[in-house]
């Protein structure tokens, strides 16, 4: 029984788990929130496509609109710019009397220019871009850090690598692994690399999908420019967080599915854990997966400005460490977990009639 | 009497009433969850807030301990509908996490054991089986929901006088309503979420998922689409929406009051249907 002997039995082990975590029914769930921001992205594409095409056949010259001042009357503008885009009237009561609005949106074959008329004259004029890049951008940040990292990664990891031991309790399968001629530490090993790359798989994809649908609407011009510039170190970097985050969340819930029954104990203390990380003192920062796949994400996610100080505070990534630090940080923080988890499931004994 | 003539004979003793079958239920229900340590202490601890908010209104209503502070820290001591509504949205959190704690325990058992035939062989009808497991998770989040509510409510009017009684009243009523609102959506949550996945472990994890993914799903359509009808998606945003009526509280620009009303109709139409088509009596096995 010499190493490369057990290294072969934890491939094995992985083998089998690989198809059990990929296409079980309750993997969808996993594959749905990996995808669900991609789905939405590739929805703004197709919006701004859409708009891109209706606004095309009808490009105003920047002259034209650029000579457009507040206080013009409707007919004066359309008299120079032609039949607007969109063209909406409305009234509303305001201060006991009707004031009648108008809004018309134009488009030089960059920017959208929106009017906004009251009582017939000109209040306001907003120029807009169709798409901005670098705001669709900050939104994928956004997305990623609060969407992937706390919620997606965090419940998708939570249903995968609770299931591999939790799940065999449930199924009343997991003393046929136990009656194999394998040590436990070798089982661990052989789940866990299963639900890591099963993972990974899912939500490395769920994020490189993401990306390219929020890179697609882009003008040509931007797309070539981000490519040659910064986007191939974004993309590593995203994917990097989000196997790094797998890593960690997944360790951290294959632990607690053999030492806890009950799930909701350490994913509602993690996510607790996770969410005043801002609060906490530098050392207990450290025990935190977040602090760690926070600071390998390439742009600093957009805070709305109106959120109240509180949520702002808990929002905020605290300061992160070097993005080497805190890869090898995760990794050292992974292998203490996973050594507890070795130790925990030599002394696992099991209990069906406790689990339903 | 012959063997051959003990046949089928209706039950002729006294019946017990519909409410009181119901009641048995829950009766069990509690005393096994009670038995939880864990939610014990989860009870405890969401008794903080309120105990905070009691110190609070105390402090409130004690001008002469705040005498030397400026006007608008005075300001932030004034007991309203705005006080209220922060109290209710950290219960709330309160509250999903206890259903989440709770609920799966309620159907998730009798799915995985096959027990609902026993069940529905007693004089129960399905909606009665609901009905019942709903009020076991009333009956557990009513004492850190509407109960600390209204007892806050009356020490606040007790303390600040028949005026402010005068001026106020109508925030018990929306307390009263919005917390009840609130449990019947996390009841039905619960119970269909129990009912969906038939594992205990499983659905505490779907519960708790069920609110913060969706969440983060309409903060991600408002982000990415650039629109604000995402809160729509949002259960626990639209009941903020509904609380902010019921308090008289300035309600944000979205969602709308007939939108989030007409979706949470909605959701608990659709909840209660995943619910009817799980809970069967008998399972056809094909």
């Amino acid at each position: 029984m010499n190493t490369p002997f057990r290294l072969r039995q934890v491939r094995t082990i992985a083998q089998l788990e690989l198809k059990r975590v990929f296409f079980s029914r309750r993997s969808f769930w996993v594959y749905l929130l990996a995808l669900l921001p991609a789905v939405i992205f590739i929805g703004h594409g197709i919006d701004v496509k859409v708009r891109q095409s209706r606004s095309a056949s009808r490009t105003v010259s920047r002259e034209i609109l650029a000579s457009i001042q507040l206080g013009d009357t409707p007919e004066s503008v359309i008299e120079r710019a032609g039949e607007p885009i969109d063209d909406h009237q409305w009234n509303w009561k305001e201060q006991n009397r009707e004031v009648a609005h108008r809004r018309m949106m134009y488009f030089d074959g960059q920017d959208r220019v929106n009017l906004h008329f009251q009582d017939g004259l000109l209040a306001s004029k907003r120029q807009s871009p169709l798409i901005n890049a670098e705001e669709d951008r900050k939104v994928f940040a956004g997305v990623f850090q609060y969407f992937y990292l706390r919620l997606a990664i965090f419940f998708g990891c939570l249903g995968i690598f609770m299931n591999l031991f939790r799940g065999e309790m449930l199924d009343k399968t997991l003393h046929f692994w136990f009656l194999a001629p394998a040590r436990r530490e070798t089982l661990l090993a052989g789940k866990y690399l299963a639900g890591l790359a099963a993972s990974i798989v899912v939500f490395t994809g769920g994020v490189a999908l993401c990306f390219a649908a929020m890179l697609w609407p882009q003008s040509a011009a931007d797309t070539q420019a981000y490519w040659q510039g910064p986007g191939p170190a974004h993309l590593f970097a995203y994917l990097a967080a989000a196997a790094l985050a797998c890593i960690g969340y997944g360790s951290v819930f294959l632990a607690a599915g053999m030492l806890l029954r009950n799930p909701i104990v350490p994913a509602v203390v993690l996510l607790l854990w996770e969410g005043i990380n801002g609060f906490l003192p530098a050392i207990l920062k450290k025990l935190s997966v977040l602090y760690y796949v926070q600071a390998l994400c390439p742009v600093p996610p957009p805070l709305d400005a109106s959120a109240p100080p509180l949520a702002r505070l808990l929002l905020t990534p605290s300061e992160p460490p070097p993005a080497a630090v805190a890869a090898i940080g995760l990794l050292a923080l992974t292998a203490l977990v996973l050594w507890s988890a070795s130790r925990a499931v030599r002394k696992l004994e099991i209990n069906y009639g406790a689990e339903s | 009497m012959a063997v051959y003539k003990r046949g089928y004979q209706r039950y002729q003793g006294p019946l017990t009433s519909r409410t009181a079958r119901l009641l048995v239920l829950p009766w069990f229900a509690w005393r096994r969850l009670f038995e939880q340590r864990l939610l014990i202490v989860l009870l405890i601890v969401s008794l903080f807030w309120p105990l905070a908010c009691a110190v609070f209104i105390y402090l409130a209503n004690h001008s002469e301990l705040w005498a030397g502070l400026d006007r608008e820290v005075s300001g932030l001591l004034e007991i309203n509908g705005r006080f209220f509504l922060t109290f209710m949205n950290v219960q709330a959190v309160l509250a999903v996490v206890l259903a989440a704690f709770a609920g799966p325990s309620l159907v998730a058992p009798d799915l995985a054991n096959n027990a609902l035939p026993l069940y529905f062989s007693r004089p129960l009808s399905r909606t009665g089986y609901a009905l019942a497991r709903m009020a076991v998770l009333a009956g557990l989040l009513s004492p850190v929901t509407w109960i600390p509510g209204l007892l806050l409510f009356a020490m606040q009017a007790g303390m600040a006088g028949w005026t402010w009684l005068a001026s106020y009243w109508t925030l018990a009523i929306g307390l009263f309503a919005g917390f009840l609102f609130l449990i019947l959506q996390l009841a039905l949550v619960s119970l269909t979420c129990s009912a969906y996945v038939k594992w205990r472990a499983i659905a505490g994890a779907l519960i708790l998922a069920f609110f913060f993914v969706l969440a983060g799903v309409a903060e991600t359509i408002d982000g990415v689409l650039r629109v604000t009808w995402g809160a729509f998606v949002n259960p626990l945003r639209m009941m903020y929406r509904l609380w902010c009526e019921l308090l008289g509280v300035a309600p944000p620009e979205n969602p709308g009051l007939a939108g989030s009303i007409v979706m949470l109709l909605v959701l608990a139409l659709i909840l209660v249907w995943v619910l009817s088509r799980k809970l069967r009596p008998v399972e056809v096995v094909s």
